[in-house]
């Protein structure tokens, strides 16, 4: 059974120290606190900078005993990171998980990775031969990438309220549950339905 | 026993002389036939493998913890540490502890040896956060490991609960990150037990049982259904063993015995065996696939236009249906070009490599099928003996009998996986580049000549074993002793020799691959015996210790880091045997 109250404060904290780390972690639904949303920035002087990447968090029965399920929910252009499926090749998250880790120190190694590929220990092989044959190539799909995709939440927002309230739903909830959810249509949709 | 071949000694004189010349060549290789148990094969001498069986493995572990306690004066926890981390190698340890010191060893294996004990525990009254559930909990249900981590004993629970259900719990490592710490199993089990009774006796039992899992000198026997026996051997891990439930096998690689093989061409062996790949390969080379009916049709003679017996004509060259009408060189309305060499070439090969599997692989089943009709033999030849036996003649001595039915199958098993052997060792598969075709046909030449010399001596014996020597005169009988004996001795030299023929001269020079044999045993396949368990084998442990300190010292090369890839394979060689070199000639040398 999942440590809820662990859980709980782990969110309170992360979420207290926002403007300092930019990290946030939310519920995708208040009722379950087993799938959760986490958001972090691209790290400055990165082809990531300026972005703000989702990850879709499945916390597994065992946690904190067993390492949290993380993925990329925003497509990114990173050796390690899947640039098919999101996956996130990170020893952390594999054997060398700790219980003493949190959700937030956890987001905190995805952030490091984004700054530093380790293209030796490959997750998506194209984009991590890319980085090692043609560097150049791999920083402009990369930062192509995080424009397209990292950055189309702000950009289109207005966008998207109004899809949603075409939908049928009252403006400041539909506001609301965007924010909440970062910016990302489908799941604030679903947030809108679950009530 | 060895006078009851003489207690007959009415014989003739060329008989002793026989015997005599006999006698030298045992001195040679250093061979008795003297404590033959000629039924199984067991030999009298204590045997280097023994049979851990569920109650003896206790015992087994504690020897080994005893001596890692009492040389490094640690508590039984961490010995157990240590000896996971090192693999139940005593050595090795010692080895690591004088060279790289205690406290590099200890970090390494995960193992912290506090120096003394807190003497001022933390007020009880206190509440401490445990940084795992994130709570303040009372001090007293605070566990700090040796690693100096402390967190509440709930986390620590489920903690190990979690690692043991992984199955990974061998060695649980501390929660704090990065720390390599082992958990106390003391503490573990103290803790599992009060939630989960059960899983801590699962973990008791991986403990245990880590001392076969984690060590490459203990395995268990192979047996379906498993007999609850792990075999123990020393020094050798390339040996075939017998476990007392009565099955033979590879060491090595836990399959049957199969020396002379090694256990990669035995696998290969095995597997091409199993898959017929070879049938496979011809009908895919020699046959075509009828356009209409997709039965393989083979061509056996004639022009370009095939006819199925379903009725459709096809063009050999291409597959597809045709008309029927056509000449020597062409197909009425079908053109798809000519015949190609190529395609013609690939089948020759396929071809002769099919024959060349097939001449092994018939020779290799023709020695086992043998084997098992043998088997037979056994029976009568007791019935022999007892009609002999009852003839109230003054023979009285039939150990020869027996003696030489084991010799029989003995040579039998190893001249029937020297085909496979043979198949690897002169074939493409494994050692293209070893041997320039001259070194090949040479060692091959020389090879088979052991092997063909050791083929008649084998069927000489089975013949004179299966005369109905029980209906013969006295001097018949004895005629026929006579040869038993001299043929017995005759096969196990000749056994002996063709496995050194392939240690020395066709495996040991290869260069790019290592291939270990278990070695010839002219008594059989050794008996494992159950473990004793008694103390008195229990050195003073300092003194084993210093000498072994200023053995590392002295040689300073017993470094089990740092050697190369070359240095390791060649110590993983076999030191060759002094007399060798004067028994064979060395192939190495220039023709």
């Amino acid at each position: 059974m999942v440590d809820f109250a662990r859980v709980q404060k782990e969110l309170q904290e992360c979420n207290r120290d926002f403007g300092v780390s930019g990290i946030k972690v939310i519920p995708k639904n208040e009722a379950n606190l087993t799938q959760l949303l986490g958001t972090i920035p691209g790290p400055l002087g990165t082809p990531y900078e300026g972005g703000t990447f989702n990850i879709d968090i499945n916390l597994p029965d065992g946690y904190p005993f067993e390492p949290p399920k993380m993925k990329f929910a925003t497509k990114v252009w990173h050796p390690n990171i899947s640039s098919q499926s999101g996956a996130i090749c990170l020893d952390i998250l594999k054997d060398q998980w700790s219980p003493a880790l949190t959700l937030k120190t956890a987001l905190l190694s995805v952030q490091a990775l984004l700054s530093a590929p380790e293209p030796d220990d490959p997750q998506d092989a194209v984009v991590a031969q890319q980085y090692l044959r043609e560097y150049q190539t791999y920083v402009g799909t990369a930062r192509y990438w995080t424009e397209a995709f990292a950055k189309a939440s702000s950009l289109n927002v207005e966008e998207k309220v109004q899809k949603l309230v075409e939908m049928g739903f009252p403006e400041a909830l539909v506001r609301s549950a965007l924010e909440s959810v970062g910016g990302d249509e489908n799941l604030a949709l679903e947030k809108l339905c679950s009530g | 026993m060895e006078e009851d071949y003489y207690s007959m000694s009415g014989g003739s004189e060329e008989e002793e002389d026989c015997y005599s010349s006999d006698r030298e060549d045992d001195s040679i290789y250093g061979l008795t036939n003297e404590d033959f148990d000629a039924q199984s094969g067991a030999p009298s001498k204590a045997p280097y493998s023994k049979v851990i069986t569920r109650e003896s493995l206790l015992a087994a572990q504690t020897e080994h913890l005893r001596r890692v306690m009492d040389l490094l004066s640690v508590r039984e926890h961490h010995a157990r540490a240590l000896l996971i981390h090192y693999r139940w190698d005593v050595d090795q340890l010692i080895a690591a502890y004088v060279e790289r010191g205690k406290s590099c060893m200890f970090a390494e294996a995960g193992v912290t040896v506090v120096e003394h004990v807190d003497l001022d525990p933390p007020e009880t009254s206190s509440t401490v956060m445990c940084n795992v559930c994130m709570d303040d909990v009372p001090a007293k249900d605070v566990t700090r490991m040796d690693c100096s981590h402390s967190f509440c004993n709930d986390c620590w629970t489920e903690h190990f609960i979690v690692k043991i259900k992984e199955g990974l719990s061998r060695r649980i490592k501390c929660m704090a990150h990065k720390c390599n710490g082992i958990c106390d199993e003391d503490i573990i089990k103290k803790l599992v037990s009060v939630r989960h009774p059960d899983l801590a006796e699962k973990f008791d039992r991986f403990l245990l049982e880590s001392y076969i899992e984690d060590n490459k000198m203990v395995k268990w026997c192979p047996s379906t259904p498993h007999c609850g026996n792990a075999i123990r051997v020393e020094n050798d891990e390339f040996c075939e063993v017998e476990c007392s439930c009565g099955l033979q096998f590879c060491f090595s690689c836990a399959s049957e015995a199969h020396s002379p093989c090694s256990c990669l061409m035995w696998e290969m062996w095995a597997k091409k065996c199993s898959d017929e790949s070879e049938t496979v390969n011809w009908i895919t080379v020699h046959t075509k696939p009828c356009p209409k009916c997709h039965k393989p049709v083979e061509k056996n003679g004639g022009c370009n236009l095939v006819g199925c017996i379903c009725g459709q004509a096809f063009c050999w060259l291409c597959g597809g249906a045709t008309g029927r009408n056509h000449t020597w060189s062409t197909i009425a309305d079908h053109s798809c070009g000519r015949y190609k060499e190529d395609s013609e070439e690939k089948a020759e090969i396929a071809k002769r490599y099919l024959y060349r599997y097939m001449h092994y692989h018939n020779r290799y089943k023709a020695h086992t099928d043998s084997f098992k009709q043998e088997s037979g033999l056994r029976e009568t030849i007791k019935e022999k003996i007892a009609n002999l036996e009852a003839k109230d003649s003054k023979l009285r001595d039939f150990s020869w009998v027996t003696n030489g039915l084991y010799r029989l199958f003995r040579s039998r098993q190893a001249l029937s996986y020297s085909y496979p052997f043979a198949f690897y060792m002169f074939g493409d598969d494994l050692f293209k580049n070893e041997m320039t075709t001259e070194e090949r046909e040479i060692k091959q030449n020389l090879f088979e000549d052991q092997q063909q010399q050791l083929e008649s001596n084998v069927e000489k014996l089975s013949k004179f074993l299966e005369e109905p020597f029980d209906e013969y005169s006295v001097e018949q009988v004895m005629r026929n002793r006579m040869e038993v004996i001299n043929l017995s001795v005759v096969t196990d030299n000749l056994c002996k020799k063709m496995y050194e023929c392939i240690e020395n001269d066709l495996l040991d020079p290869l260069q790019f691959t290592t291939h270990m044999i278990a070695p010839y045993q002219s008594k059989g396949i050794q008996k494992a015996v159950e473990l004793t368990t008694g103390w008195d084998a229990q050195i003073s442990s300092n003194n084993e210790f210093h000498e072994a300190a200023d053995q590392f010292n002295g040689t300073g090369q017993a470094s089990t880091s740092g050697t190369s890839d070359d240095s390791e394979q060649l110590s993983r060689k076999r030191p060759r045997k002094g007399n060798f070199a004067t028994n064979l000639i060395d192939l190495n040398l220039p023709a």
